[in-house]
């Protein structure tokens, strides 16, 4: 230790300090500084604009007695429960399958990246139009009564928008994972051909095992979004029918810009802020140490 | 480990690229009355991003006429909440053109427009609508801080050939008008259209029957907690559903565009909904016939009023350097002939007295405001956080699935008065 502290140290090149601070000082201007303020407002009664005062911690008393905001959790973790785990389902057999010797390949790749290249507000624009006008039509056509009506307009709602979240989020989901799947190194397959470890023996005991850092990213990254799911669902449903898809990230907005609630809904979004990094440190603590386990 | 830094720069190169879009939509409204040139400049701020055409063209004819003035106009979008921020900032036009709703409310208790009970026109107004503004005024004062300018009306918006069609009359009274909706149905039509995947038209009617039902003073006594919507709104909430039993299949996956489009095609005979609408169905097909008549939804013929509110006042600014000015432009847009041009334009209605809207779209509901028979939208007194366009939906959801309906109204009711505690105390 003693021979290395005493090395004299490279000198590091001063555009890489100018590069990272003019970074760091739009960061903190334009995020941490917001973010600081929403959580000083929390502990006010501020509407927007006009006087303000401060109030303790009412606002966040307040949300454990407030209905509308106990169904927008559970809305929200059953959202991104589901979410997540179809995407990552889905995403790695997709990867699994792109990942073969097929016919064109990078055609298809281009294809299934597609969605993550257009805006949310514009594929749910697209679906609201699918759900509403070609889906009753198809249903009806082929007699099905479930298929006949706009799914967005029944209880089921949160299909609607799983379906849509789920098409769009495979894209990045898979991208991870095909990166993940290339780094695997040709020789461990062979090894496992040899001891006659193939198809879906392989894949549980080598593939899944060895994409486990891929694994963790996308499961983190996945939750963290859908647990702050918003523009998919102010495109296609508002929220309703009545409060039925009522996000937490949407009744933050709804009623901390339309209903003068900003104060109260502050202390939410620094709750929901809380929640997010509980569960993001959380999925690492122990995705990582299976990771370490497996390495 | 790679795969991680290779996200975390995209990461960080996408949370640069958002905020620099963000940064770049900041501070573009400075809007001061200053002098330049020699001319005054005076900024009208116009909450209606539906009538800027209509109005810049009656600035431009006051600009001609005034030759040391210019007005300018700032019509941004979510008007309301820029006008409040601009009110934190200290920083307000010299007119504003807005709803007479809880925004107003807001600008006006917090002191920010010129009394302007004195002026000439005012007499002109009718009381029905002056009184619309002052039961929105801070403690209900009776003072023009805004004079209303131009209304709306909302209720059954029907297809003038299918009536005719099918023999049928315009009804005046509730049971009448259950007449007319069984006859559609018999004759194979489809009587009513709803387009509640857009929640907020299901406030519609509510707003046409709360008004002829509700007991006298409710928003008033609700307000200070002396009366609840359970053992009032039972009446409307059953007459509510009953409507619900025409509606077309599948009502709650209709939206606003799609559903107006179908009842230009002559999808359905009747549409409640407002004035407002009417724009579309006619850019949709230009030869439909359409009219309009205030929901019925009392028996006794007297107290079925035509819903009608202040869909735009006029208000001029406290600190404004040319109250003056502005005050004439007020004055200005207050002329019979320049209020007509106006409605002319929108469909809407005038609160001067005189001014008539002429056109035959709206003819059936014309008479009783002319005559003042009407009622403002009740919605207008609820809290601003009292959100009852969810609570209708999920109502309207709940009966679409089957529930029963005395059970659903009795939750709704409860709900309504849980909801509107909570809105209230903020």
């Amino acid at each position: 230790m003693k021979k290395k502290t005493a090395r004299k140290r490279p000198a590091v090149n001063k555009v890489y300090y100018i590069y990272v601070g003019i970074l760091a000082t739009l960061f903190f201007v334009f995020h941490t500084i917001p973010f600081l303020r929403g959580v000083l407002y929390s502990f006010t009664d501020w509407k927007g604009y006009g006087d303000w005062n401060f109030v303790g911690l009412r606002n966040y008393l307040h949300m454990f007695s407030d209905a509308d905001t106990g169904n927008a959790y559970l809305f929200t973790f059953k959202f991104a429960v589901i979410a997540t785990i179809l995407v990552n389902v889905i995403s790695l057999i997709l990867a699994c399958a792109l990942n073969a010797k097929i016919k064109f390949k990078n055609t298809i790749k281009a294809f299934y990246f597609l969605p993550y290249m257009l805006g949310s507000l514009i594929v749910g624009f697209i679906f609201n139009y699918i759900f509403a006008n070609l889906i009753p039509q198809l249903g009806k056509s082929l007699g099905i009564q479930a298929l006949s009506v706009n799914i967005l307009g029944t209880n089921h709602a949160i299909w609607g928008i799983i379906a849509v979240a789920v098409w769009t989020g495979c894209a990045f989901n898979t991208l991870i994972y095909i990166a993940g799947l290339q780094s695997i190194d040709t020789d461990v397959y062979e090894a496992a051909d040899l001891d006659g470890a193939t198809g879906f023996r392989r894949f549980t005991k080598i593939t899944f095992p060895l994409l486990a850092p891929s694994f963790t990213i996308n499961m983190v990254l996945s939750a963290k979004g859908y647990l702050m799911v918003y523009d998919q669902i102010m495109a296609m449903t508002e929220g309703g029918p009545g409060t039925s898809t009522t996000s937490i990230a949407v009744l933050i907005y709804k009623k901390g810009f339309g209903g003068g609630q900003f104060a109260y809904q502050s202390a939410n979004a620094v709750m929901l802020f809380i929640v997010v990094v509980l569960i993001s440190v959380f999925q690492l603590r122990i995705l990582e140490k299976r990771e370490e386990k497996l390495g | 480990m790679k795969n991680k830094k290779i996200i975390s720069v995209l990461m960080v190169g996408a949370l640069m690229a958002g905020m620099l879009t963000v940064t770049g939509c900041g501070g573009s409204s400075d809007g001061d009355s200053s002098a330049k040139g020699g001319k005054t400049e005076l900024e009208l701020f116009s909450s209606k991003a539906e009538n800027k055409d209509v109005l810049q063209q009656l600035v431009d004819k006051f600009n001609e006429t005034h030759e040391d003035v210019t007005i300018k106009i700032t019509a941004p979008a979510d008007a309301g909440t820029v006008l409040k921020t601009r009110m934190a900032k200290n920083d307000m036009p010299d007119i504003v053109m807005m709803g007479g709703d809880n925004n107003y409310t807001e600008v006006e208790s917090a002191g920010m427009l010129v009394d302007l009970s004195d002026q000439d026109y005012i007499s002109n107004i009718q009381d029905s609508y002056m009184q619309m503004v002052y039961d929105v005024n801070k403690d209900k004062e009776e003072k023009a801080y805004g004079v209303p300018y131009a209304t709306n009306a909302s209720g059954v918006i029907y297809n003038v050939d299918k009536f005719e069609e099918l023999g049928l009359e315009i009804p005046k009274t509730w049971d009448e008008f259950i007449d007319v909706l069984d006859q559609i149905k018999d004759a194979g039509e489809q009587p009513l259209l709803m387009t509640y995947k857009d929640a907020w038209t299901s406030l519609c009617p509510w707003n046409s029957m709360a008004p002829d039902l509700q007991p006298e003073g409710f928003t008033d006594d609700r307000k200070e907690g002396k009366t609840t919507f359970v053992g009032t709104h039972e009446e409307i909430v059953e007459k509510y559903l009953t409507l619900l039993d025409y509606a077309q299949d599948d009502f709650m996956g209709l939206t606003y565009d799609d559903g107006n489009k179908a009842f230009a095609n002559g999808d359905s005979v009747m549409i409640i909904n407002g004035n407002w609408a009417i724009n579309q169905y006619k850019s949709a097909n230009a030869d439909l016939n359409v009219n309009m008549f205030a929901l019925p939804a009392s028996n006794d013929e007297s107290k079925n009023y035509v819903t009608s509110g202040v869909d735009v006042l006029l208000g001029v600014c406290k600190d404004s350097a040319n109250e003056d000015m502005a005050k004439e432009f007020v004055s200005f847009m207050m002329e019979p002939e320049n209020a007509q041009t106006y409605i002319d334009d929108q469909f809407a209605f005038s609160a001067i007295k005189g001014v008539e809207q002429n056109n035959e779209t709206v003819a059936g509901v014309k008479e009783d405001i002319a005559n003042g028979k009407v009622a403002n939208f009740p919605d207008h007194y609820y809290p601003s956080g009292f959100d009852l366009s969810a609570l209708i939906s999920e109502m309207c959801l709940n009966y679409s699935n089957g529930m029963d309906n005395q059970e659903n109204m009795d939750q709704f009711l409860k709900q309504c008065d849980e909801k509107y505690d909570i809105a209230n105390v903020d």
